[in-house]
This record gives structure tokens, C-alpha cells and sequence, in this order.
């Protein structure tokens, strides 16, 4: 091993990991604000993933439809709760008419000869309005539950998203265009233009995110709601859109990932799932509460993946998912009081 | 929680079946079946017998204990494995081999290896709060999925085949037919233990991890260890359930020992009311038979295969979650009118052992300069205060005076930042709530905390936890009958004691608020105390309630209680305790005689005019 | 009681079990899980089946098996149980038909295994395989290598039993002949194999055998080019649909792959024995599923089926009617006898002694030029 191939597996290790902290942040977000263990990261990340290779193939996104069915499963379940009605116009206009409108207008568009950029944001008009739906119709309902309930429905959302992958995308997988087929030299280290779009385009989001928390009113609130959630309602910040809106980032971070690592690797409709997973172990390393630390975590993660891919590839994934006894051995080992369940 | 109150059938109603007739239904129709039915229900059943085995464990540890895995599957792996490659090996070292010669020892081998792996995975997971375990476990479950998959002597991802069948007295296992009597035979005792252990001294503790840790640790309740005991007997069951599947199956892959498994498996324990024992075989059997007459139907409904099961699962689990939280059980057993026999109180059990009770006017409880901080907020400081064996002292001061720090301080619920608490002239001060029970002080919270779902009288037993001593293998097979008689005598005693009897076998969380601040005062009266520390004992009670508490407190006191009363009621403190020491800004500022503090101008100061 | 009315409510979902005169055939793929684009292939096959020999109706009973071997056993006891098939095809993996095989031979119904299973020993009386085996492929592989002057070779395949196989055989196969220099593992929905490749080509092998199936096997392929690997790259006999080739793109150029002969069925010379029915299959199949939908596992299955409806004419001679064992014997017996029967994939010829008699010849080596696959002369 020499120092080439260090640096190569460095830069390979750092690049899943960029994409691996953007999954953990928005798995501690999540949780943070409404207690939800969020496992349908992942398919988020597929479902986008795929979204773009089929506007890729110049086919017409079956997840439309899935974003139709989403919709009025949500209008109905707004139409059935004494609050949904206060604001079924609202809720009309986005989860029927929205999807509707985007289905009838990528129905008009020439699909196969538009350019990536407006593929980026049609993939994301397609896919992220289902995290606010599926918070709506899933978790809202039971925001309150102890934090048991909330992750084992969070499990089987995951299950149904997974078999709902299956039966739109097929079994095989694709991969997308590169955002940069460029190769820069750094010494005697290639580097791929698309490592530098990965890295580059999860800085970015991390800063988005922090301008987001720091600046805006919505981000303060979301921070409120993280920090005390019953202060945060007698502040006047409901509890529901909270959850919506933590849900719509998550679902943003979770296509721009699945955007992100469609070049580099095959995306299945079940890829998500295990990618999600070391976004987790990366999240645990943080306590499901620091972001610095889940991002550096999520880093860690790569690097190890990277490392043990090259010297025991067998026993990677083994290797990797053990990780997490040691620091949940170091977690228990610095807690030492009997803890309340909620 | 406490609101999640089930209403049951009011019991003694007329078209109610007896129990016993019920069991014996069900067991006549579970021999009779591999007789009657038609080949293929018999090899679903062996498979249903096999989940509801593991989901009984889950629902030990998820419905009562509070605690949820999504690894089950690999336990049941662990199982599977040890004996698949014990007895199938060729060149083994002589023990080990000798090990591999029979099923039954590997039975025993698998059993010692889930449970040394089970106790180091919960040591380092049981500790942390509810949610890391689960994650905990689908990370190991994965892991231990790919170890399995990539050791050459466990065949790899192709598995091991040529697993012999199991012999009963000499006699071979091959048929599904008579496998089924064996699975059988393992669900049945899973669940008699099971329904006997939740029904114990040990029972009770691990009932008490949902919802009252807090409580069940000032009970004496060793909660960590009441936690590794479920998470032990889970994975023992899902081993066992391993063992029985290499050997049905006769051959075994990492597949079925998988994450999506593992999940499957939470799910039956969830779909059939992760609270009761026939949960396990309700959700197994639901899940198991829905998963077959899916896969026949679905593709016929939509003309062409996917996985449309995992997405009805799914969908149902949020649904089932959403709406009936207890599962289809509690449905079931609706539809099963079985009588329910109240609880036997043998009076002529032997009484419990007491400790002996120090001499009246000793002075039991001491606070030594007692300073608390939090980061630059003093919430005690330079607390001083002592009782005596037969005496009620009262703790009062306005709201915010840091009454209930100076409780957690006396109460080794927390530990002071400087100073000394002293409990019969031993400093306690850092010590757990639960080693302070065992010296003999017991508490009420201010906040109640009762299982609300147990009746009064076991709500009552769990305060003499520390006063038996039967573990989990005497409670599964029925051996700590005597001393479970008295403990329960002894509950019975202090039920009604407080004036309770009436309620004896209602369910706690039916009682009205102030009853169940009462019914927490037998239960701390139940631990043998010497020492009562009552946080608001008379909030929510109305006058005759609050007259007839006074009485018992008096009544206490004469027999050399020493009691320790946090209150807001004036009328009640000033006309039944004998000092009063009155707090403000966590400090002390004054101590004496009700009649004396009615008149110190500071306290009044305090109360009246402090705005 | 409950467990009564879960009975009912099955036994109601059962109750289209099909009449007991018809010919009953039981069909075990894995539709679902992470074997489902093999399973797929199988389906497309079954979709082609007649639906009588010889004036006798035949019904297929199609289950999926979730790529799991618990369900795969639940489904095989279903179908003997239930619906009384007189034998079974499938399943897709190995790992499903080693524990499906168990049951088949014990309640001695004759089985059809699509996935290389072995089939040699007294526990297989009733099993018959169709796929031609991992080593005759792979040693095709290597007599490939050896004709092109290869020394030393590096294996990346999948951590599954499909990996395990391929690297059995080359080990097997490459035994004095070739080094393996180097050994990799990956994950089907690994991101990245970009260490394992760095490891692979620092080994510096002539070329690279990638034991992998289906899409997942393009990414080592794609890694090791973009790493300037400019070796030989073999892969198996796994990746051999279109679907492979659409996720590959450019990156897959010049991959040699071990396929039966049905993939490049126009290309063959007309003197290969398989032409003309491999010609025909592929026309019907994507005449039904467009073009290029071909694949090695739908002509396996096709193969499977072959070999039946030839034991089924020879049954129809006897005097054993469907549904009994008798007949069941009897289709055993015969596919035991088959002899030089022509498939699309290959030559069959059984023997008491050979369940698998798949004639090697007919294994052809193909490249992928131009995003198509080439029969490589």
C-alpha cells in the first residue's frame, strides 16, 4: 500500500462520506424536531436517484403517479381530521392540483431532450413534496407516541416505500450521467470531476442548512421545536408544520444525495436502504443530537468503508456496522443514570 | 399513559366461558391438527409456531419491557447455525464433536452462545435510552448477517445442508407432521413461562420498565438488570426458534437470519398486541397465513408480481399503530369471553420478615449543608434538616423554593453538589435510589407513577420487591408460589391498610387521582420501611380523603414511622405535623412548630407578601 | 379457535386449486428480493409455455419465492400439497433450490432446477438441473485466457453464494494453468468498489474475472477502466440481459462473457446444433417483449420446460394418469432418459449417473461491441 493508493482510497472514502453526512444531518433534523427515526432516508435517495435516470431515458417518471396517489391519499386524510378541513383549500391545491399540474406538465415537455439542470429540479418537484405528504399521513396522526412507536412505523413506512420501489422502478437499476466528466491532476492523485461536484455540492447544502437554522424565521422555529417542543407551541409554532417542514428538507437532502451518488455507483429500489443505514451509524456517532459530530461521523464511516473494502472486502459491510458497538460501548459508558422512557 | 385507560367487560357476566375450558379447546384443536388438516396448514403451522416463538420473546421485551429489536432474526441464526454446523461438520476437535452428536446438545450450545452474546450486546446497549437499542440491533443485525454469509465453515452465502433430524426417545423426527408436536411442544412451555414469570416478584419489575423506571428503582427494582433479563430471554427464544428451524428445514443460508426478517418479526409481535403473551401467536399466525393468501391473490388482482405483501405489511403496520396501538388481541379476546378469576390472597400465608424498627425519637434522616447546582443556578443551598423515628416533618415553601431538588437530593435520586445526607448515620449522598430503598426509605412522587394497566394489588406488591428473593427460572416454572403468597398478603395487608380494599383488583389507572396518590403510600408502606418521604400527598383528594389520610400518617407515626412530607396544603400540614422547616430561593428560612412558623414573620413574608 | 378461522379464511384463498386430471406443473422463481431480475427472466419463459401436450392441458402454478429459502420451502410444500403438480421448475438461486431439492426428492416429485444446483448423489434421485454448471462456464472462461496468453488473473465477485460459486470455479478451473492474484469481495448495492479495484490492479493481473450477476456487475467493470485497467475483463455467465448493458454503456466494451448459446442465437454458425431453436424462442420471446429482452435465464427456463414436455409425451405412453405417483415416477424416469435433446441453451443428454447432462460444447464466448452482444468466432 503506498501513497498513492491512500490517497485514492482517502478521496473515495471522503466522497461516500460527503454523501453519507448529508444523510445523517438530515437524520439528526429530523429527529431533533419530531423524535422520528427517520429510516426512509434511503429510499428517499433511490426514488430520486431513479427519478432522474428515467428523465435520463427520456421516459416519463412512474413516480409521478406515486406522487398523484400520495397527494390524494393526503387530501383524504386532511379531509377526514377536524384540522385538515380548516385548510382543505390549501390542501387542495397542494396535494391535487400540484401533482396534477406537474403530471400534465412533464406530459407536455420533450422529456428526453431537456437539459440536467431542469432535470435536477423536476426530479426534486417530483419527489420531495412526498416528505411533507408522508408526514402528514403517517406520523402527524401519532405525533405524540413515545419514541418506539414513532420508529417501528418509521420501519414500515420504509418496508412500503421499499415494496412501492419495486413495483415502479422494476428490479434492475441504472446509473445517471456524471455532473462533470473532467479529471483534474493533483500531483500524482486523479481526481474525478464528479468527486469535486459531490464534495462541493454538500458543502454547499451544509452551509444552506446552517444559513437556514441561523437566519430565517422557519429555520428558528424548527430549532425552537428541536430544543423544546411544548415551548415552541405556546410560541405559536404548530407542531405539525414543524414536522412537514423538517420532512420536506429531509426529503430534499435525501434526492440531492440520491442525485449526487446515481453517477457514481448503481442505484437500485432497495439501494437506499443500506446507504440510509451508514448515514445512521454516522448519526449515532453524533448522539442523534450534534451535527458537527454526525458529519464528522458520517466522514469516519467512509473512510472506514473505504479502508476495510481495500484490505478485507468481504468483511466490509461486518466491519463497518460493528463500528457502531464500540461508540454506542463509549455513549453508555459516559451516561450513567436511570433514563425515564417518554 | 395514564390516560390510555381500556375499559374491559364488566367480569361476571353472564355468557362468560372458564378459562380452563378455553385452554383446553385450544389445546384439543392444536393436537387434533396435524390430523385433520390437509398436509400444507400442518407445514404453515410449524412455521407459524416458529415465528410465534421468537415474537413471544419480542413481546416480552417490546409490549412489557419497553425495549424493541430489530435482530431477533439473528439470534435466531445464531441457533440455527451453531447446531447446523455442529452436527454436520466432519473434523472437529473431540468435545466439540461430541457436542455435534446429538441435536440436543447443540440445543444446549446455541442456547450458551445467544446468551453470552445477548449479555455482551446489552451491556453495551441496555444503558443507553429506548431508541439506540433498536438501532443497535439493526446495525449487529446486519453484521452478524455478512459474518454468517463469509465464514468458509459455515458454508458461506450457500449455506449448510445435510442437517439430521431430530430424535425424541430414539425416535426420528422426519415427518412435518410429527415435527410439529416438537415446535409445539417449545411454543407451549415458551408461553406458559412466559405468562408465569409476567405474573412474579421478577414479572412485575420488568412490567414496571415501561413507564416507571424512576419509580421502580425507589421500589428496589435493579431496572438494568430487569432489562438484560428480557433482552436475554428474547434472544434464548429466538435461538431456540433457530435450533427448531435448522432442523425442520435440515438446511440453513443467511437469508432467513436477515435485517428484513428480523423486522418481520417485530411486526407480528406489534400486529398481535405486543402486551400479551397470545399476542405472539396471534400476530405470528396473521402474519404468517396473510403472507401466503397474499402472495396467492395479489398477483391475480394486479396482474403481476411484486412485492405487494411488504406494502399491505407495511401500510397495515401503520394503520394497526395508528389506531388499535394494543394490537388484534385485545379484538380477539373480545370476541373469547373468558371469565377473568381475581387474584387468591392467601391470609394464611407466613407474614414477610420485618426489619427491625429503630427506637423512637433516633434520628433518622439527616441533611448536612446540602448545596445543589445546576451550571450557575443554586436550587439548594446550605440545606440542613433532620427527622426523627416518630415524627411528621414538613418541607413547605412557596412555588419554585427547590422543594422537590432538596426531595431528589434526600432521595438519592440525585446527588448534591456538596454537603452529606445521612440515612440512619450512613452518608447516602451519591448512592442510587435504589440502594436507599434497600436501607429502608420509601417514597410517593408528586407526579404519580403507577402501572396503570396492573391491578392495585400488584401495583401494591411491586413496593416489596426487595423483600423476595425467587428470580426468573423459580417464576417461570411455578416454584415461587409460597413466597409470591406472601408477598401478596403483605400487599393485601397495606392495601388495606389505606383504605383501599375495595379497589384491591381495579385497575390502577382507573382509580381517581386521589386514590392513587394513596395507593402509592401502600406501595412505599409495602417496602418495610422506616423512613416515608411523601411528595404532595393530599393534592387532588377531597376532604374526607385528606381526614383519613391525616389519620394513617398519625397512625404511622405512633407505630415509629418517620415521615418526610413536601405539601402545599397549609390546613393539612399545620394541623398534622410536628416541626416544619420552610423553604425559600433554595434556602432555609425557618424551622419549628407549625404554630411557631404560622407566626415567623419571614415565612409570612414569603407567602404573602414576597411579590 | 382463532387459528380455525385463519383456516377458513386460507383454505377460502385456496380453494382455486385446479382440477386433478390436468397436468399440474409447479414453477418456484425468485420474483421478488434481490434475486428479482433473475426471477423476471423466468416469468417471461413461463409466460411462453403452452398450455397443453399432447391434447392433455397443462396448468403452471408460478410463486415467488422472495429470494429467500424459508418461503421457497413453504412454496414447494404448497405445491405438492395443494396443488398436487406433477413436477417443479426452478428456482432462480442456488441457495433456494438446495433447500427446495431436500423436500422435491422426499416426496419424490420430479424437479427442474434453473440455478446450477448440484445434482449428483442418492439425495437427488428426482432432481434434474438445466443450467449449464458454474465450471463448465468458468472453464470455458479460462480456456479463453489460456488461448489469449493469460498468466495471472484477479477475481472481484459478489458476497453472496453466487460470488462463492464463480470463485470456486475458477480456483477449480485456473489450477495449473493460471494464478489468481488477487481475490475481491462486493456488495450488490455497494457505492462504491473503487478500493477493492485500487487492491485488483495493484496486483497487476493480465485480466480480471468479475464473478457477479445482472447490473451490479457493471460497476468493478466500469471502476477498473476508469481506473486505466487495460486488461482483459471477463465476466460470467450472470450479467447476460440487456439490462446490463444499459447500465454498463460504453464502460462494458469489450467484456468476454461464457453465455449458452440462445443469446446470440442469429450469430451462430448454421452448423450449431442449438440455432434453429434458439432462433425460434427468441423471435416468440421478443415478439412478446421487445427487442433485446433475450436472456440466458428466460432460455434456461424454456430449456427446463423442454426437457419436461419430453418426459410428459413419453409419460402420455404409459398407463399413469396425472396426479398420481406413478406418474410422477414416470416423468422422473423419463427426463432420466433424455437423450441429445435439443434446447435453445444447449444439448441435453441424462443418465442415471447425470443429472445435469449438459453437452459443453454448446457454450459459445461473446464480447459486447457497440453496446450489443458479439459472438466472439
Amino acid at each position: 500500500m503506498d501513497a498513492e493508493i491512500i490517497a485514492m482510497l482517502g478521496q473515495d472514502g471522503v466522497t461516500n462520506g460527503a454523501i453519507y453526512a448529508l444523510l445523517a444531518l438530515a437524520l439528526v433534523l429530523v429527529f431533533a424536531v419530531t423524535r422520528v427515526i427517520f429510516i426512509p432516508q434511503g429510499e428517499f435517495l433511490a426514488w430520486g436517484a431513479l427519478t432522474m435516470a428515467a428523465l435520463e431515458g427520456g421516459q416519463f417518471p412512474a413516480t409521478v403517479w406515486l406522487l398523484v396517489g400520495c397527494g390524494v391519499l393526503t387530501l383524504a386524510v386532511d379531509a377526514f381530521s377536524a384540522t385538515g378541513r380548516r385548510n382543505i383549500g390549501r390542501s387542495v391545491l397542494w396535494n391535487l392540483a400540484y401533482p396534477l399540474a406537474l403530471a400534465g406538465l412533464l406530459w407536455g415537455l420533450p422529456i428526453a431532450e431537456l437539459p440536467t439542470a431542469a432535470r435536477v429540479l423536476i426530479a426534486l418537484a417530483i419527489v420531495v413534496p412526498m416528505g411533507p405528504m408522508l408526514y402528514r399521513v403517517a406520523f402527524q396522526p401519532v405525533a405524540e407516541a413515545p419514541v418506539l412507536v414513532l420508529l417501528i412505523i418509521s420501519v414500515a413506512v420504509h418496508l412500503a416505500m421499499v415494496g412501492l420501489g419495486l413495483l415502479i422502478f422494476g428490479p434492475e437499476g441504472s446509473r445517471t450521467q456524471p455532473f462533470s466528466e473532467a479529471q483534474f491532476e493533483l500531483g500524482s492523485l486523479m481526481i474525478g470531476g464528479h468527486t469535486l461536484v459531490v464534495l462541493g455540492a454538500s458543502v454547499v447544502l451544509i452551509v444552506a442548512l446552517y444559513l437556514f437554522f441561523d437566519r430565517t424565521l422557519y429555520g428558528k422555529a424548527l430549532r425552537a421545536t428541536a430544543i423544546n417542543r411544548n415551548g415552541a407551541r405556546l410560541m405559536g409554532i404548530s407542531p405539525a408544520l414543524a414536522g412537514r417542514l423538517t420532512f420536506f428538507l429531509a426529503a430534499v437532502i435525501g434526492v440531492l444525495s440520491g442525485l449526487l451518488v446515481a453517477p457514481i455507483t448503481t442505484v437500485y429500489y432497495d439501494s437506499g436502504f443500506l446507504i440510509g443505514l451508514k448515514g445512521f451509524v454516522a448519526a449515532i456517532i453524533g448522539g442523534l443530537a450534534s451535527y458537527p459530530l454526525a458529519a464528522g461521523g458520517a466522514i469516519l464511516v467512509g473512510l472506514l468503508e473505504s479502508f476495510s473494502s481495500f484490505w478485507a472486502s468481504a468483511f466490509k459491510d461486518v466491519i463497518v456496522f460493528t463500528l457502531i458497538i464500540p461508540v454506542l460501548m463509549w455513549r453508555s459508558l459516559t451516561s450513567h443514570h436511570v433514563e425515564e422512557e417518554e | 399513559m395514564n390516560a390510555n385507560t381500556q375499559t374491559r367487560a364488566a367480569p361476571g357476566a353472564p355468557s362468560r366461558l372458564s378459562p380452563k375450558l378455553v385452554l383446553g379447546v385450544f389445546l384439543v384443536l392444536l393436537v387434533a391438527a396435524p390430523l385433520v388438516l390437509p398436509e400444507f396448514y400442518v407445514t404453515l403451522l410449524n412455521y407459524v409456531g416458529l415465528s410465534a416463538l421468537v415474537a413471544l420473546g419480542l413481546v416480552l421485551l417490546t409490549g412489557v419491557g419497553g425495549l424493541t429489536s430489530f435482530g431477533q432474526a439473528a439470534f435466531v441464526g445464531l441457533g440455527g447455525y451453531t447446531t447446523a454446523w455442529l452436527t454436520t461438520a466432519q473434523d472437529l476437535p473431540g468435545w466439540l464433536a461430541f457436542i455435534g452428536s446429538s441435536p440436543w446438545f447443540t440445543l444446549v450450545a446455541g442456547l450458551v452462545l445467544t446468551a453470552t452474546v445477548a449479555v455482551i450486546l446489552g451491556s453495551v446497549t441496555l444503558k443507553l435510552s429506548g431508541h439506540f437499542l433498536p438501532l443497535g440491533t439493526m446495525a449487529w443485525g446486519i453484521s452478524l448477517y455478512f459474518l454468517f454469509g463469509n465464514m468458509e465453515f459455515l458454508g458461506g452465502h450457500g449455506g449448510l445442508s445435510g442437517i439430521p433430524a431430530v430424535s425424541v426417545f430414539g425416535y426420528e423426527l422426519l415427518d412435518n407432521g410429527q415435527f410439529y408436536y416438537l415446535v409445539w411442544a417449545f411454543v407451549l412451555a415458551a408461553l406458559f413461562t412466559t405468562r408465569n414469570l409476567l405474573d412474579s416478584r421478577e414479572g412485575r419489575a420488568i412490567r414496571a420498565l415501561k413507564g416507571g423506571m424512576v419509580m421502580a428503582e425507589s421500589m428496589g427494582v435493579d431496572t438494568s438488570r430487569a432489562r438484560m433479563v428480557i433482552f436475554v430471554i428474547a434472544a434464548l427464544h429466538a435461538c431456540a426458534a433457530g435450533w427448531l428451524y435448522a432442523h425442520l428445514q435440515r438446511f440453513v443460508n443467511p437469508t432467513p437470519f436477515g435485517l428484513h426478517i428480523g423486522i418481520e418479526y417485530l411486526f407480528m409481535a406489534v400486529v398481535g398486541g405486543a402486551g400479551q403473551v397470545w399476542g405472539a401467536l396471534v400476530g405470528a399466525g396473521v402474519i404468517t397465513v396473510l403472507k401466503q393468501w397474499l402472495q396467492d391473490i395479489l398477483p391475480k388482482v394486479f396482474g403481476s408480481a411484486g412485492n405487494f405483501e411488504v406494502i399491505i405489511f407495511g401500510v397495515m403496520m401503520v394503520i394497526v399503530l395508528q389506531r388499535a396501538r394494543d394490537g388484534l388481541w385485545p379484538l380477539i379476546a373480545g370476541l373469547v369471553p373468558v371469565r377473568e378469576a381475581p387474584k387468591a390472597i392467601d391470609s394464611a400465608a407466613a407474614p414477610l420478615a420485618r426489619k427491625p424498627q429503630p427506637p423512637m425519637g433516633e434520628t433518622i434522616l439527616e441533611a448536612r449543608d446540602v448545596t445543589r447546582k445546576f451550571g450557575g443556578l443554586v436550587a439548594n443551598n446550605n440545606m440542613s434538616l433532620h427527622v426523627k423515628a416518630g415524627e411528621i416533618l414538613a418541607l413547605i415553601g412557596p412555588n419554585g423554593a427547590g422543594k422537590s431538588t432538596m426531595f431528589n437530593q434526600l432521595s438519592g435520586v440525585d446527588t448534591p453538589t456538596s454537603g452529606d445526607v445521612l440515612f440512619r448515620g450512613k452518608s447516602v449522598a451519591g448512592h442510587s435510589s435504589r440502594e436507599i430503598a434497600g436501607l429502608g426509605m420509601s417514597r410517593t412522587f408528586q407526579h404519580v407513577r403507577l402501572l396503570p394497566k396492573m391491578t392495585v394489588l400488584e401495583n401494591v406488591a411491586i413496593g416489596a420487591h426487595r423483600r423476595g428473593s425467587k428470580g426468573v427460572l423459580p417464576a417461570a416454572w411455578r416454584l415461587d408460589r409460597e413466597e409470591e403468597a406472601r408477598l401478596l398478603r403483605e400487599a393485601a395487608i397495606q392495601v388495606e391498610r389505606v383504605g383501599l380494599k375495595d379497589f384491591m383488583f381495579a385497575e390502577a389507572g382507573s382509580l381517581a387521582l386521589g386514590q392513587q396518590r394513596i395507593l402509592e403510600i401502600a406501595r412505599a408502606l409495602c417496602s418495610d420501611p422506616c423512613l416515608l418521604l411523601l411528595d404532595e400527598p393530599a393534592a387532588g383528594l377531597r376532604l374526607k380523603e385528606k381526614q383519613a389520610l391525616a389519620e394513617l400518617l398519625r397512625r404511622l407515626k405512633s407505630e415509629g414511622m418517620a415521615v418526610l412530607i413536601v405539601e402545599h396544603d397549609m390546613d393539612f400540614v399545620m394541623s398534622l405535623v410536628d416541626r416544619v422547616v420552610v423553604m425559600e430561593f433554595g434556602e432555609k428560612i425557618a424551622e419549628g412548630l407549625p404554630a411557631e412558623i404560622q407566626k415567623n414573620p419571614a415565612v409570612l413574608e414569603a407567602y404573602l407578601g414576597g411579590v | 379457535m382463532k387459528l380455525k378461522n385463519l383456516f377458513v379464511i386460507t383454505a377460502a384463498a385456496l380453494a382455486a386449486a385446479p382440477a386433478l386430471a390436468d397436468i399440474n406443473i409447479g414453477v418456484v422463481a425468485s420474483l421478488t428480493g434481490p434475486a428479482a431480475a433473475l426471477g423476471a427472466e423466468t416469468r417471461k419463459a413461463v409466460s411462453l409455455f403452452p398450455t397443453s401436450v399432447g391434447g392433455e392441458k397443462v396448468n403452471f402454478i408460478l410463486l415467488d419465492d422472495a429470494t429467500d429459502p424459508t418461503a421457497a420451502v413453504k412454496n414447494v410444500r404448497k405445491l405438492i400439497s395443494e396443488d398436487k403438480v406433477d413436477a417443479i421448475l426452478g428456482p432462480n438461486l442456488i441457495s433456494t433450490a438446495v433447500a427446495m431439492a431436500d423436500v422435491a426428492n422426499g416426496e419424490k416429485v420430479p424437479m427442474i432446477s434453473v440455478a446450477p444446483l448440484d445434482v449428483s448423489g442418492d439425495k437427488r434421485g428426482f432432481v434434474f438441473r438445466s443450467e449449464p454448471s458454474a465450471d463448465l462456464m468458468v472453464q470455458r472462461v479460462v480456456a479463453d485466457m489460456v488461448a489469449a496468453g493469460v498468466k495471472t488473473v484477479g477475481f472481484i465477485g459478489f458476497s453472496d453464494s453466487w460470488g462463492e460459486v464463480l470463485h470456486k470455479a475458477l480456483t477449480k478451473a485456473a489450477e495449473g494453468k493460471i494464478t489468481i492474484v488477487a481475490t475481491e469481495r462486493y456488495g450488490r448495492a455497494d457505492p462504491s468498489v473503487q478500493a477493492q479495484i485500487l487492491k485488483l490492479i495493484s496486483a497487476k493481473p493480465d485480466a480480471v474475472f468479475v464473478g457477479a450477476s445482472g447490473t451490479p456487475a457493471a460497476m468493478p467493470q466500469i471502476t477498473l477502466r476508469e481506473r486505466g485497467f487495460k486488461g482483459r475483463i471477463y465476466q460470467s455467465h450472470g450479467v447476460t440481459s440487456k439490462e446490463f448493458l444499459r447500465v454498463g454503456g460504453k464502460n462494458v466494451e469489450g467484456a468476454l462473457i461464457p453465455v449458452g448459446p440462445v443469446l446470440v442465437a442469429e450469430q451462430l454458425p448454421d452448423s450449431h446444433p442449438t440455432k434453429k431453436n434458439a432462433v425460434a424462442f427468441v423471435q416468440t420471446l421478443e415478439a412478446k417483449y421487445g427487442p433485446d429482452s433475450r436472456s440466458t435465464f428466460a432460455g434456461a427456463t424454456w430449456d427446463a420446460w423442454l426437457l419436461l414436455q419430453n418426459a410428459i409425451a413419453g409419460a402420455q405412453k404409459g398407463k399413469a394418469k396425472a396426479g398420481t405417483p406413478e406418474y410422477r415416477a414416470a416423468l422422473r424416469d423419463g427426463l432420466e432418459k433424455t437423450s441429445k435433446l435439443v434446447g435453445t441453451n444447449g444439448v441435453y443428454s441424462m443418465a442415471a449417473g447425470d443429472h445435469a447432462g449438459y453437452d459443453a460444447s454448446a457454450i459459445v464466448m461473446i464480447k459486447v461491441e457497440n453496446n450489443h452482444w458479439k459472438l466472439v468466432k
